[in-house]
């Protein structure tokens, strides 16, 4: 039944950041490929992550307890979280949990990777 | 008492999934064929998904303690002015001493809150009931033997009348 499916690219965009590209569902399944996704970051020696979310097709509380812990490991190194290509619903969640202010939201990649 | 009689709720859905990963994606399809035709903005629709699908991740997990032989029944009422959806596990005796403060399980013992489950004096889950609550109008939670219900409110204003069909579980159609 459970037939989510969860793709994570890092790929690295100048600097010492790296953009992690969602693709399909972040629950708590996703946990596995999203710290798989942080640690690629690592490797890529990331100073900063930015999350796409052009491709989310569906998050639940436990993706945003996902979202939670890999806030935690990131403040760990102090490596600052940003995201773009939230809906309006998927940001008013991020609003009402105030993950906004942790990960700072931008509308696009280029604000993004400028900010 | 302004003479305007309400509605009878009319039901629009009723079908029963398996207390399975995975089923709330079935139970967001459902519900959201159930009031296709009620044309829903897209944000209100939005939010009916995610408050369906957290309360029948509660069923299933603290519920049902995801035994896949127990069913999470789910019904879908439309009065006129509001949408109403009743999400049903197994798990009413289990919930009997704790429904104040847990109501639909998850977990959510307390508000949860960035800033502590950031600081590790909270754990990073425990979203479900606080998403709920502020997906739609009122939710409330009773239990009748084993039966545990969770009750979604939606008020519409201004929602079209749906044709007259229930759906069932089965996927058939039959007069309401």
């Amino acid at each position: 039944m459970d037939n989510a499916v969860t793709t994570l690219a890092v790929r690295k965009a100048g600097g010492l950041t790296s953009v992690v590209d969602i693709t399909g569902d972040i629950t708590a399944a996703s946990e596995p490929a999203l710290m798989s996704a942080y640690e690629e970051a690592e490797r890529q020696h990331a100073k900063r992550l930015v999350l796409n979310f052009t491709g989310l097709e569906y998050m639940n509380s436990g993706g945003i307890g996902m979202l939670v812990t890999l806030l935690v490991r990131a403040n760990r190194q102090g490596q600052p979280l940003s995201a773009y290509g939230l809906t309006a619903h998927y940001r008013e969640i991020f609003e009402l949990t105030r993950l906004d202010e942790a990960i700072t939201i931008y509308d696009d990649e280029r604000s993004a990777l400028a900010g | 008492m302004n003479g305007v009689a309400t509605p009878a709720p009319r039901r629009l859905a009723s079908f029963a999934l398996a207390s399975v990963p995975g089923s709330e994606r079935a139970a967001i399809a459902q519900v959201a064929d159930s009031v296709a035709d009620l044309n829903l903005p897209p944000g209100r629709l939005d939010k009916l998904k995610t408050a369906v699908a957290e309360a029948t991740t509660n069923a299933i997990e603290h519920g049902n303690d995801s035994r896949p032989d127990l069913a999470v029944d789910i019904e879908v009422f439309f009065s006129g002015d509001e949408i109403v959806i009743t999400v049903t596990d197994r798990g009413g005796r289990q919930a009997a001493g704790r429904l104040g403060a847990r109501a639909g399980g998850d977990g959510d013992d307390e508000l949860p809150d960035l800033a502590r489950k950031l600081s590790g004096d909270q754990g990073p889950r425990g979203w479900g009931l606080f998403l709920i609550r502020h997906m739609v109008d009122d939710m409330e939670v009773t239990t009748s033997g084993e039966r545990r219900t969770v009750r979604l409110t939606m008020r519409t204003p201004g929602a079209a009348a749906p044709s007259a069909l229930v759906r069932t579980h089965s996927g058939g159609v039959s007069d309401g």
